[in-house]
């Protein structure tokens, strides 16, 4: 796999005189399907191979990227690389990295089902079943996007202080947007599923029955659904859009690279500050975390991209803000270690700091004791469009699926009811957390050039008190 | 000479369509924040896409393996090895395939391509380091003399070396350079202003222009008030409105409207815009940040009015979905999905101030942050 490259690299880095150095050999092995309304429209199969490359010059960082794996090649691309941050150094930031402990680790996701035994035609009649399942409903559904696609990553970590880290994980994502028409009205739905692992994550899916629903529920919606009253009232969020909230508001503000103002042209900045750890964010009962270590999600991993090993993070603790997401040099500059937030999608992109699986940890309440507690609410369990401006301060999240709640109990369906609130005033109003959780797969984009990272996100349904709904 | 191998091989296979598509990639930039220079960028990338196509039966795939960036005698073999093992894949997947009924074929070629100006500019391969570094250093500056006090951003420049094989008789070449330049510049964490500059020649690159846009638009943010709720006039900056043109272009694209993915869904010919608006897809604008003498199947680029006097007059289109339609290609393969190059709104008869002067009751937005929708279809 090219590994004596990665060597090679790094030892010339240090050789032409950077003060660290790092590489990155990674593969992608991928195959993806598109159905686009009963037609396939393409499948596609890819291999990509490339070796990325970070240096620190005079305190300045450089990454260098490059897929023609040969020795002159690589060197010459290190030793211009190395003339830029050189050169750059003049206007330098002055980059220092966390003391982290090195590691030298191979790890794996085991598949039961291993991506290369399921056939071209197995992959494919996922979407063409699903395709089949939604034309049999007497409902009509003129916008049926499906795709499917396999990713088998693996990488090869390593740096200049001892690292050596091989992983080899695979990706599964199945991704639908849905356009469900009643006379002259429609709603659409777009969403996704994701797993690392084998083939025996599609079953957990449970694809058809879920899709089928769904578009049973928008015909619900767009025959009885009501507006509702602008007014406050008690929320219940389903794990779906307690877990938006707890990414966009949750996870994002808290990437300290936004925090530091490192990401204020692309991503944006954070309405957080490093003065704001250990003050009070939410009610007691929330705790918000980001764990790359759930077995078989969508964001997993061991070791981050910086070698660094990956833990559980509370960013919120029973309501207190706690820890951040962080690289090496975020955490050097609070005098902390990594806590092993850096990823990149591939060789050619720069490492940033990026959830993994953030969620709202469960509560005392089974979702049946959620809904008791609530005499005039509304239940939102799936979302459509949901906006967040650039501090992650101001949101809000407009419902797809979602029911009006009288004395516990469901009433009728709701039209694109939508909250707009600020994040203290979100985490403030959570009044209690179920026990059940459930996870969902998303692509978080993030970077200039743009890097779409899997994560998952979600966690426990979440009753808000007192809402104003609109 | 590795296309010419692989086209060698799909005549062989008697693949009845297949287009190939090299890209030598040669790129760097220079990424700043908070008045420093945060991280430099630099990348070469070799990419040969396939997409082929037997009894209407679609796969693509890419060939990235690369051992050298110009193939050798001595690498020769292993490449072709290479090659014969994706040709095999295909071929394998071709045998599962359902066809795909809409689909009716690439461009017939061959073309004649005509130069397009302002495209490719030696002093983008000449830039050098210490050259690339002062103009980030004295956008900072500016940005800082004209009001703001933190700025960020981006520098990017590149080459890029593309060729085109299609069995249909298409064979096209082009290289183009490319400039970004991306500045947001900070007082605080509320006020701020951002702007951009993009060419394909050095010297239309308007940096310094950019930075004292950026820091004039941070000083006009600074104390920023609530709005409340109402209807308002906008006077949309370029950089905002750019971002809802994006949606009107994707929205014009044949595949977003057959995917219930477009508002313009049944609205050829209908008034979709005010009587001023006129928008084009511009594929052959000179200095065009997406400009190509060709799009994916080999067809020379174009003008193409998608909006005349508000009137919506044109999808975008590849061969195969243009004949669906019975209309000639727009030049905007994509070769399953058509795609605009560049999105050109014409100007009116007035200047900003004199706007800005009409305006009794309205917000002068500068940058928007997500665009989202609710339903694309409508």
């Amino acid at each position: 796999m090219y590994k004596e490259l990665a060597e090679l690299a790094l030892d010339y880095a240090l050789k032409l005189g950077a003060e660290y150095a790092e590489a990155r050999l990674e593969t992608h092995t991928s195959n993806s399907f598109l159905v686009k309304n009963g037609v396939t429209e393409l499948a596609n199969f890819d291999k990509t191979i490339g070796l990325g490359v970070r240096l620190v010059v005079n305190k300045t960082l450089g990454f260098m990227a490059i897929n023609t794996l040969d020795t002159s090649e690589i060197k010459k691309l290190i030793e211009k690389s190395y003339r830029l941050t050189k050169a750059s150094s003049k206007l330098k930031e002055g980059v220092e990295f966390s003391h982290n402990k090195s590691y030298k680790k191979t790890y794996e996701v085991r598949e039961k089902i291993k991506l290369e035994n399921l056939s071209i035609k197995e992959k494919l009649k996922i979407l063409l079943d699903l395709e089949k399942e939604i034309l049999k409903l007497k409902i009509k559904v003129p916008g049926r996007f499906l795709s499917f696609t396999d990713d088998l990553v693996e990488k090869y970590y390593i740096n200049s202080e001892g690292s050596r880290i091989s992983s080899k994980i695979p990706f599964l994502n199945l991704f639908y947007y849905l356009t469900v028409q009643n006379n002259n009205n429609s709603m659409q739905r777009y969403w996704q599923y994701g797993n690392t692992g084998g083939y025996e994550s599609l079953k957990k899916w449970n694809l058809n029955e879920n899709i089928i629903n769904e578009i049973k529920a928008m015909q619900n919606t767009l025959k009885y659904g009501k507006k509702v009253p602008t007014h406050n009232l008690d929320v219940i969020t389903s794990p779906e859009v307690s877990g938006i909230a707890v990414h966009e508001s949750g996870g994002h503000p808290y990437e300290a690279d936004r925090i530091f103002g490192r990401e204020a042209a692309q991503a944006g900045e954070s309405f957080i500050s490093e003065k704001m750890i250990g003050k009070r964010i939410g009610s007691d009962v929330v705790n918000l975390v980001d764990d790359p270590t759930l077995p078989n999600s969508y964001g997993f991993y061991l070791y981050d991209d910086e070698g660094v090993k990956a833990r559980r993070k509370y960013l919120i603790k029973n309501g207190l803000i706690t820890e951040f997401l962080h690289n090496r040099s975020t955490a050097a500059t609070m005098n902390l270690k990594s806590n092993g937030s850096a990823r990149a999608n591939n060789y050619d992109k720069e490492v940033l700091i990026r959830m993994s699986n953030t969620f709202m940890m469960p509560g005392d309440y089974t979702k049946e004791e959620l809904f008791e507690e609530v005499k005039n609410g509304i239940y939102i369990k799936s979302f459509t469009e949901w906006n967040i401006d650039d501090l992650r301060l101001n949101q809000r999240y407009v419902g797809n699926e979602a029911y009006l709640i009288k004395n516990g109990k469901i009433l009728y369906p709701l039209r694109n009811p939508t909250i707009e609130i600020n994040t203290p005033a979100l985490y403030k109003s959570v009044a209690a957390l179920s026990k059940e959780m459930e996870f969902h797969a998303a692509s978080c984009g993030k970077g200039e050039p743009m890097q779409g990272i899997p994560v998952w996100h979600g966690g426990a349904y979440m009753l808000l008190k007192n809402i104003k709904v609109h | 000479m590795l296309p010419y191998y692989i086209k060698e091989k799909l005549e062989k296979e008697k693949i009845d369509d297949f287009v190939i598509i090299s890209h030598d990639l040669d790129a760097s930039q220079i990424k700043f924040a908070n008045n420093k220079i945060v991280k430099t960028g630099t990348e070469i990338l070799r990419d040969i896409s396939l997409f082929i196509v037997k009894d209407k039966k679609i796969v693509s795939t890419s060939f990235k393996e690369f051992k050298d960036r110009a193939i050798t005698p001595a690498s020769e073999n292993l490449y072709k090895k290479r090659a014969d093992e994706v040709i095999n894949k295909l071929m394998n997947f071709i045998k599962y395939l359902p066809g795909n009924k809409n689909y009716n074929g690439i461009a017939q070629g061959p073309f004649k391509y005509k130069k397009i100006e302002d495209c490719y500019d030696q002093k983008v391969l000449d830039l050098s380091e210490k050259e690339a570094v002062s103009y980030v250093e004295n956008a900072i500056n500016i940005a800082k003399k004209s009001g703001g006090k933190r700025s960020g951003g981006i520098f990017e420049y590149q080459v890029d070396n593309i060729s085109l094989i299609t069995s249909n008789d298409v064979e096209a070449s082009d290289k183009l350079t490319s400039l970004y330049f991306s500045i947001r510049s900070n007082i605080n964490k509320l006020a701020s202003g951002h702007e951009t500059s993009c060419s394909r020649m050095l010297d239309k690159l308007d940096i310094e222009n950019t930075a004292i846009k950026a820091g004039e638009i941070a000083k006009l943010s600074k104390n920023p008030k609530s709005v409340e709720p109402g209807e308002y006039d906008i006077l949309f900056e370029h950089l905002p409105f750019a971002s809802l043109l994006n949606n009107v272009g994707s929205a014009s694209s044949i595949f977003n409207v057959e995917s219930s993915l477009s508002f313009f869904y049944n609205k050829l010919n209908k008034k979709v815009a005010s009587p001023i608006v006129n928008l084009i897809d511009y594929g052959n604008l000179p200095n065009g940040l997406n400009t190509i003498k060709f799009d994916d199947e080999g067809v020379p680029t174009q003008k193409t009015t998608v909006i005349k006097n508000g009137i919506l007059k044109n999808y975008l289109h590849n061969t195969s979905t243009a004949k669906r339609y019975k209309v000639k290609t727009t030049a905007n393969a994509g070769l399953i999905a058509p795609e605009t190059t560049n999105l050109f709104l014409e100007p009116g008869n007035y200047k900003k101030e004199e706007i800005i002067k009409k305006i009794k009751h309205g917000l002068y937005l500068t940058n928007v942050w997500y665009t989202r929708f609710n339903n694309y279809f409508t």
